[in-house]
């Protein structure tokens, strides 16, 4: 209990320096925003099938990139070493900091749906669903974005890395074509891929819809990927984070 | 557990590829001393208090503070140990007391003892009034101050000091050690590394000389200076200025010959001999020896003698 609520002090704290920052809130909210918008002037009949894929995309750029730059940047300016010198086991640093990345990427994901919804009528068949995507997309991008960043110097590097594999995660996850039209050689590779998972939960929650039978599968995959990710950070956390 | 010490090390070894950092280090602090960890840059100072703050891993030995390994329990003795890094290094976005208060949560201080904790601090490292100032703001002397506050905000039984006044000017050193006395009289063992031999010699009551990772000596200040007692040294005042390589040259009885405040300081081979040259020597230069005085070994004289040995083999005194 003592060690969960240092990982509070953590998220609190990183919470009230990084992510609570008017700039960066709203650079999390105007770029899907505008996508969208682009999509909804487009064709108002058909945006809602890009829509969610879209909120997933926020997720994955903004929590890897905001979770690696909050650690770089505290490894450069030495403030890292604070935790590191603290009674604080690495389980709790890596809940911490996921945590506050975590709440940013949920938090502007949420103040984007509800201005979509207001503004353009945008459906919620499945809060529950929905909240589950968020909670978990925030989660394992936030965790994905940890461990590359105790893997390098910079915070150019820990981008470089993770560009390697947001992008063609970003080509076969169905953020812009649904699982259903892709190539069949294309499908074995969409259900490795986690944003997949989240983008479809995001779906069930907006429009109902989704490519899978079952909302479980698209549930229990992305627990599974929470759960990897966490491992791989708390394994990288645990092998680098001092060097 | 009163007798335990607060720190104990044996046969310490780390090192980096082919680099040996320390080896075979061994050394013990009671509870309640002042500690001073002395060595020449890349001695393996800093790896050293890494590996007893629990930063680093340890190839070999043991390393125990206040009586728990630090590789077995990590965090049961950072909950004990305070460490104040070479580098000022708290959140420079938060203000000082936000800096105190936070790293109070992290040590588990409920709330109201961490407030309580945070403004002590503050007034006893004379910051009352920057309780709101964000740290990046403050002065050198002043962010050095709060780093050593932080490390005091859980009451730590052993504090690890790693250049505590590096880059301070005279007045702020100065009151900084008057600082660590007083976190010493307290109650808090002081593990001290420095660079400032003087500020070693005044505040420590042992001391330990660390050469290419090995221990060169071990004891009190006064101990290690009669190490050296055979070394010669003279003080010599010139009428003039001088140059050292004329003087090195008319005198072979003189070893070594270096300046202080308008005074030469001499390692001589042999007393007689040596005054014999410089007498001579001061003649022909057309110069006057204005003062010639006897000079005791002081601790810096002892870690240039062990210096230029390179390191003799660790022998703890009494």
């Amino acid at each position: 209990m003592s060690q969960f609520r240092r990982a509070l002090a953590i998220s609190f704290k990183d919470i009230e320096s990084y992510y609570g920052k008017p700039p960066l809130i709203t650079w999390g909210l105007l770029f899907p925003a505008v996508l969208i918008l682009s999509l909804y002037v487009k064709d108002p009949a058909t945006y809602l099938a890009i829509a969610p894929g879209i909120i997933a995309m926020t997720l994955l750029f903004g929590n890897t990139s905001m979770a690696a730059i909050v650690v770089t940047f505290e490894k450069r300016a030495g403030t890292f070493q604070r935790l590191l010198l603290a009674p604080l086991s690495m389980r709790t640093i890596v809940l911490g900091k996921t945590a506050s990345a975590s709440v940013y990427g949920i938090a502007t994901a949420l103040a984007l749906f509800l201005g979509l919804k207001f503004a353009l009528g945008m459906p919620l068949v499945n809060p529950v669903l929905l909240l589950a995507g968020l909670i978990l997309g925030a989660g394992i991008f936030s965790l994905l974005g940890l461990a590359a960043a105790v893997m390098v110097r910079e915070v150019f590097e820990a981008m470089t890395l993770m560009n390697f594999v947001r992008f063609p995660i970003l080509f076969i996850s169905g953020v812009f074509m649904p699982l259903s039209q892709m190539p069949p050689w294309l499908k074995p590779l969409a259900l490795m891929s986690p944003l997949t998972y989240v983008v479809e939960l995001l779906h069930l929650g907006v429009t109902g819809r989704s490519d899978f039978a079952t909302p479980v599968i698209p549930l229990l995959a992305s627990l599974v990927f929470f759960l990897a990710s966490w491992v791989l950070a708390e394994i990288m956390f645990r092998r680098r984070a001092y060097s | 557990m009163e007798s335990t010490p607060a720190i104990a090390v044996s046969g310490l070894s780390k090192s980096f590829g082919s680099l040996q950092a320390l080896s075979e280090v061994s050394f013990s602090v009671p509870r309640g001393e002042i500690f001073a960890y002395l060595g020449p840059n890349g001695a393996g100072k800093t790896t050293t208090i890494r590996i007893l703050a629990g930063l680093l891993p340890r190839d070999d030995g043991e390393v125990s503070i206040c009586g728990t390994d630090v590789a077995r329990d990590p965090v049961v003795v950072k909950e004990r140990i305070g460490v104040v890094p070479d580098e000022s290094n708290l959140y420079p976005e938060l203000t000082c007391r936000r800096n105190l208060e936070y790293l109070g949560e992290l040590y588990g201080l409920a709330r109201g003892v961490r407030a309580q904790k945070a403004a002590e601090l503050l007034s006893f490292f004379g910051l009352k009034d920057r309780g709101t100032t964000p740290f990046g703001a403050l002065s050198k002397g002043l962010k050095r101050r709060l780093t050593i506050a932080a490390a005091l905000v859980h009451d730590p039984e052993v504090v690890f000091l790693d250049e505590p006044t590096s880059g301070l000017d005279v007045p702020s050193a100065r009151a900084l050690r008057e600082l660590i006395r007083t976190i010493n009289r307290q109650g808090a063992t002081v593990f001290l590394t420095t660079h400032n031999l003087q500020e070693a010699e005044a505040l420590s009551q042992r001391v330990l000389i660390l050469i290419k990772g090995r221990v060169a000596a071990l004891g009190t200040p006064a101990e290690i200076r009669q190490r050296v007692q055979g070394l010669n040294l003279l003080a010599v005042t010139f009428s003039a200025e001088i140059e050292a390589a004329p003087l090195l040259r008319a005198c072979p009885a003189v070893l070594q010959a270096s300046r202080r405040n308008g005074t030469w300081r001499l390692e001589i081979l042999e007393t007689h001999a040596a005054l014999e040259q410089l007498v001579a020597f001061a003649g022909g230069a057309g110069v006057r020896i204005s003062e010639v005085s006897a000079v005791t070994a002081s601790l810096e004289d002892a870690f240039m003698s062990f210096l230029k040995e390179g390191g003799p083999e660790a022998e703890a005194l009494p």
